[in-house]
């Protein structure tokens, strides 16, 4: 990896460097960049052309030149979205650039970090799976077990420990490890399955998703429903069990702790997946299985580390959004999973990655709320460009030929990443395609 | 010159009466009714009576007809996709999005109105199944032309569709649901379209050079080439014919209610992945297909009836049976065989 700078720079600088100046590393940031841009054009495209079939008394955008009228404003849509998940740093149309009264410490921007932090651990879940060649779809299903382990295990421990800041911390970090364990033993089946029975990991998790789905809300509606709940959900976590909000307001639900720990696990993820023997054989088995094999790496073995490793970090992502968010498991688990495959994907199945990712994502969850206060657009344009931003960044060959049509061959390294990469994956690193197609390959050599 | 298509060996497809998987499918579900015809004649009084009476009403088969029509067709869909090599996990997409777009015309046309002679509920039909097939071309051009993981492109299929259905339904009528047409196709309509569709996709599977060239095109795409046929023509029809097959499944499932229902994961919830299920279950074979998407479409409708009858079954956990059965059959007894070039980007050779 290090061949371009080679010996100039001391050491340790050069690894924390290296992923950064590499250049398949550049092309997957240019790719994704460029990917959330042509999202966001066409997205674009997308509200113009609603706001002219849908009919609204006064139109909230006329054309300059052609002079028709539209219902949504595309310009207004956008920032209100990315403006409004930061709490309106910018004074959009009044007189000076920023707003005053802006802390970062307000409402929006504070739901925009919870949903940040919570998609740092589904993110990492899938990253870490992808490494290892293996598809795991089944973050959400992982995430519902996990959240449903720690909020038995915080209710079973409060009502036996002594109310207090000193059980409160046990009893979250006991409620987070029951999370954890949950998880990973919901992800070891899968693991399980694909290592000893070839088992497709792609189909046995979206299918663990809906049982889980289905057993969870079974358990809480028959056994441990809240007496006189309208939903069906646990009770109530008490609040010195919980991840408090300092700083922020109480309604955002969100804790800066909980995100200082995701950031710890990327961290640490980072560490283990390109620093350690463990995260040796899991990237080599990712990227060929078979030759991973002929090295000496247990492969099967692997296989179940790594979908257990995952699991767990989806049961952990459960445990936050039990212990952050909504205080006591819910029938309605929100799709964190599933988001954190677009994240996985946008991070280039990179943990470093996953933080900008999930902020992205964080955004556009802050971001759809003020759409939805603040314009007539329907707040579902967010899943669109959801989407998109995976169509794009799945098609990393459209970026190249674009590239190479626009005769950017030999521009800044961006570029030159852009034409080299396809040589570049085929070194087997863990490109977008590289990490992706690992799987398939597998799965379907196996299968 | 030795054709080299002739090594090109379908494993499952060449001849059903030997395939012993589909033969102990149909022996196992042919049995298991049996026996509760034979259990509800002797105790009519009993659940199994219940039970009987539920599995032989016309209510049940109707509604298994609208249940399983999306499935089966969806799942035939599948198995053209696969089969040219393309894994189309986005029939989820296709059926929601077509879902959505039937109800959509049908109602711009207006229940009662006719359009070249069409009549609204049918041009909603045919919209549909357009709607699907285009997006069901934007999958294609972004595996085959820009060499896309699969996967990925086809979540993303979902996913887009999973906001886009929901997004227009707002625009155009204020809310993720659409208010419903007040006409519906018949369940009728709907069982012969997944009996046609069934013997259609099996005869065009095996008895047809493009069956042929489909099943060379994910087994041994080199081979179809070298014979002059290209690969990227044939897996474009294939995943086409996913869409087409998904669009009318989509539209079947929307029209026989006459609504679209958006909210949560939309009305289509899940069946996309039943679909896949369903085929994997039939390995790849479309009457071991409509075997399985049918006894998931019965085991909901019955599930359904029983609540009905005041059984206190916990419906979520009948519901879960399918997937539980999935996981099972793939861990232990079928392991289906994907086309051996599934999934991978096939570049012609000059």
């Amino acid at each position: 990896m290090s061949r371009r700078d080679g010996g100039r720079i001391p050491g340790p600088v050069r690894r924390v460097l290296e992923p950064f100046v590499d250049r398949t590393v550049a092309e997957r940031v240019l790719i994704s960049v460029a990917a959330i841009l042509l999202s966001i054009a066409v997205g674009f495209v997308i509200v113009l052309v609603s706001g002219r079939v849908a009919e609204c008394s006064t139109a909230a955008w006329t054309m300059p030149v052609t002079g028709l009228g539209f219902c949504y404003d595309p310009f207004e849509v956008y920032a209100v979205l990315f403006n409004g998940a930061l709490g309106y740093p910018l004074a959009i149309g009044e007189p000076g650039l920023f707003n005053p009264s802006w802390t970062p410490f307000n409402l929006s921007f504070g739901l925009t970090l919870s949903e940040t932090t919570l998609l740092i651990f589904t993110g990492l879940s899938v990253a870490v799976a992808f490494r290892a060649g293996l598809f795991n779809i089944g973050t959400q299903g992982q995430l519902v077990v996990g959240a449903l382990a720690t909020a038995l295990t915080v209710l079973a421990l409060t009502s036996v420990l002594p109310t207090g800041p000193v059980s409160g911390v046990l009893v979250v970090v006991v409620g987070t490890l029951a999370g954890a364990v949950g998880g990973g033993l919901w992800g070891a089946i899968p693991g399980a399955l694909k290592a000893y029975a070839d088992a497709n990991e792609v189909i046995t998790t979206i299918m663990l998703n809906f049982v889980a789905a289905n057993v969870a809300y079974v358990l809480v509606l028959e056994v441990f429903r809240a007496e006189g709940s309208s939903v069906v959900a646990t009770r109530y976590v008490p609040e010195y069990a919980q991840f408090r909000p300092w700083l922020f307001p109480n309604s955002s639900d969100f804790a800066l702790l909980a995100l200082a720990v995701g950031v710890a696990f990327i961290g640490a993820l980072y560490y283990l997946v390109e620093h350690t023997p463990f995260g040796y054989d899991l990237r080599t088995s990712g990227v060929q299985a078979a030759a991973a094999e002929y090295g000496g790496v247990n492969a099967k073995l692997t296989t179940v580390r790594a979908m257990t490793l995952s699991g767990a970090l989806g049961g952990v992502g459960g445990a936050v959004w039990v212990l952050m968010s909504e205080g006591r498991w819910i029938e309605s688990v929100p799709d964190l999973g599933f988001d954190g495959i677009t994240v996985s994907i946008l991070a280039g199945n990179n943990p470093l990655g996953v933080l900008p990712a999930a902020f992205l994502f964080g955004i556009l969850k802050g971001g759809a709320l003020e759409i939805g206060f603040r314009t007539d657009v329907p707040t579902e344009l967010v899943g669109v460009l959801r989407g998109l931003i995976i169509l794009f960044v799945a098609m990393p060959e459209f970026f190249r030929m674009a590239g190479r049509y626009a005769g950017l061959r030999s521009g800044g390294p961006g570029e030159s990443g852009g034409s080299g990469g396809t040589a570049d994956d085929l070194d087997g690193d863990d490109g977008p395609t590289g990490g992706a197609a690992a799987p398939t390959e597998r799965g379907e050599a196996d299968a | 010159m030795r054709n080299p298509l002739a090594d090109v060996t379908a494993p499952v497809l060449d001849d059903l009466i030997e395939d012993d998987y589909v033969r102990s499918l149909v022996v196992g579900v042919v049995g298991t009714l049996g026996a509760l015809g034979l259990l509800g004649l002797l105790f009519p009084e009993s659940i199994a009576g219940d039970l009987a009476g539920i599995v032989f009403s016309t209510g049940t088969a109707a509604s298994t007809a609208r249940l399983a029509a999306p499935i089966v067709l969806a799942g035939l869909g599948g198995i053209f996709a696969e089969k040219s090599g393309v894994i189309n996990i986005g029939l989820e997409g296709l059926l929601i999005i077509s879902a959505f777009a039937s109800v959509y015309i049908a109602s711009v046309v207006g229940i009662g109105n006719a359009i070249l002679g069409v009549p609204a509920i049918w041009a909603g039909f045919l919209a549909g199944i357009v709607a699907s097939t285009l997006l069901a071309g934007v999958f294609a051009v972004v595996c085959i032309e820009f060499k896309a993981d699969q996967i990925i492109a086809g979540l993303a299929v979902w996913l887009i569709a999973l906001g886009l259905a929901p997004f227009m339904s707002t625009v155009f009528f204020g809310g993720v649901n659409t208010p419903n047409l007040g006409a519906s196709v018949g369940w009728r309509y709907s069982a012969v379209m997944v009996v046609v569709a069934t013997a259609g996709s099996w005869w065009t599977l095996n008895h047809t050079a493009f069956g042929k060239h489909l099943r060379a095109s994910g087994e041994n795409p080199k081979a179809l080439d070298t014979v002059g046929v290209s690969v990227s023509r044939v897996r474009y029809a294939g995943v086409l014919l996913s869409g087409v097959l998904s669009g009318v499944g989509g539209s079947a499932l929307a029209l026989s209610i006459g609504q679209f229902v958006g909210s949560g994961e939309t009305m289509v919830q899940g069946k996309g992945f039943i679909a896949i299920v369903a085929y994997l279950f039939g390995n790849y074979n479309p009457l071991g297909t409509l075997g399985a998407g049918v006894l998931f479409a019965a085991l909901d409708a019955t599930q359904i009836r029983l609540q009905q009858l005041g059984y206190a079954v916990p419906d979520t956990l009948v519901q879960t049976i399918p997937y539980v059965v999935v996981i099972v059959v793939l861990a232990l007894v079928g392991r289906t065989r994907i086309p051996a070039a599934a999934g991978e980007h096939y570049e012609t050779e000059e």
